[in-house]
């Protein structure tokens, strides 16, 4: 099945007000509705919890995404997901011909031709001893003081989920979804990526008991590691608490900055996530410290050296 | 003990917090309840050393009711410390002993 990755997702929330500054502050534009935009279109939109348009969200946990909606290629591939499970559980068909079904986890699910538009952006551009890619003259950072660093998110990235059965997860979006395992972190979870990415990973899922279940965090991709520390310095000058990072994992290379939200989950920016084809082999790895980061850094205000030293 | 701040730095409904690195999350905070504080370290029994507050300082949910963690969305009596919603329901934060002298002065004892 040609499931690109997430298009969007949708939050139930108490303090609606609280999350559309936060969700700017983090650097996505809004464009109405309480829907907050990345640069190619995917997005979160935010609803008040009890708004009668959300999918129900039984379990007495504290999570607030109420949907996640995948992009797909075409309306053949909606066709083969109605398919693949008309029959068995509800399939709605919604007015926007999206559709939407819960998954064997109790998560409600959307399916929509993709929104994502193809970015004419380049990545972060490096110079090293013998391979230098950026031409003469252009600077790595703006000249001048008074120039921010144009960090804006530019992709939904993936998705992480607080589960009580890792292996049903597991076995829900590779058996039924297609998508397919390309790590796994032993009695922790498995990470995924449908098959019309190539990303390390969309979707990652980690064993927890059932009052935890819910939305761990979501992330959009940046454009490199510039990117990534330039926009997590951004929003901690806002004040807002880092939860974890900046660092880089070892499983999917990309380098990570997570924080606090008001949101019920936390929110990360990241970059330089590793691609993988069918020709990978899983790694089956313990999920300790070691394998989760290959460095951790703490931020801290600017110091730099002034004056002669004595 | 250790005098931390002035009464007249944690107003009612309202929290703070303080760190001992210079850099880093803060490592304890206070709230005033009705002109009662409580302390308590900043560290969520869901996941200990993860950080709560959403921003600095802001460690209440918006009625100034309940403390809240910023992570996953836990609740907290702020008289209690317990985990009334969310990862951790009953368990809770560890408190810090408090005391306030008569000008004021708020003293903090096991930070």
């Amino acid at each position: 099945m040609n499931i690109i990755g997430p298009d969007m997702l949708v939050f139930g929330v108490d303090d609606v007000a609280l999350c559309e500054q936060f969700l700017t502050d983090y650097g996505l534009t809004p464009v109405g509705n309480g829907r907050f935009e990345a640069l190619d279109g995917t997005c979160v939109e935010l609803r008040q919890r009890n708004d009668p348009s959300l999918p129900a969200w039984d379990l007495p946990t504290a999570n607030m995404l109420r949907k996640t909606v995948y992009g797909v290629k075409d309306a053949s591939v909606l066709q083969q997901i109605k398919q693949e499970f008309e029959g068995e559980r509800e399939v709605k068909i919604l007015a926007d011909g999206s559709l939407e079904l819960v998954d064997d986890l109790g998560f409600a699910l959307g399916f929509q031709v993709t929104v994502r538009k193809p970015l004419d952006l380049p990545a972060e551009v490096i110079n090293a001893p013998g391979d230098a890619r950026r031409p003469a003259n252009v600077t790595g950072v703006p000249s001048d003081v008074a120039t921010p660093i144009d960090a804006r998110p530019r992709s939904l990235s993936h998705v992480v989920f607080f589960v009580p059965d890792i292996d049903k997860a597991e076995a829900f979006y590779t058996n039924r979804l297609g998508f397919k395992l390309t790590d796994k972190f032993v009695g922790m979870g498995p990470f995924l990526r449908p098959a019309g990415t190539f990303e390390h990973h969309t979707l990652f899922f980690i064993q927890t008991p059932p009052h935890l279940q819910g939305c761990e965090h979501f992330t959009f991709h940046m454009g490199g590691p510039t990117e990534v520390l330039s926009a997590g310095t951004a929003l901690v000058n806002k004040g807002y608490e880092t939860f974890w990072g900046p660092g880089r994992h070892r499983f999917g290379s990309n380098w990570f900055w997570y924080f606090n939200t008001p949101m019920g989950c936390h929110i990360e920016y990241d970059a330089d996530m590793d691609q993988h084809d069918d020709s990978w082999e899983p790694r089956i790895a313990p999920g300790i410290m070691d394998n989760s980061q290959v460095f951790l850094f703490h931020w801290r205000e600017q110091w730099a050296p002034g004056g002669a030293p004595r | 003990m250790e005098r931390i701040c002035h009464i007249d730095d944690v107003l009612p409904g309202t929290s703070i917090g303080f760190r001992y690195s210079p850099f880093g999350k803060d490592d304890i905070f206070l709230v005033n309840k009705s002109g009662k504080i409580y302390g308590y370290r900043n560290s969520c029994p869901h996941w200990p050393g993860a950080t709560l507050p959403l921003r600095k300082d802001q460690y209440l949910d918006g009625a100034s009711k309940y403390i809240v963690c910023h992570g996953h969305g836990a609740l907290f009596e702020v008289d209690t410390g317990v985990c009334i919603h969310g990862p951790c329901v009953g368990s809770k934060l560890t408190a810090l002993s408090v005391a306030v002298d008569k000008d004021g002065n708020i003293f903090v004892v096991n930070a």
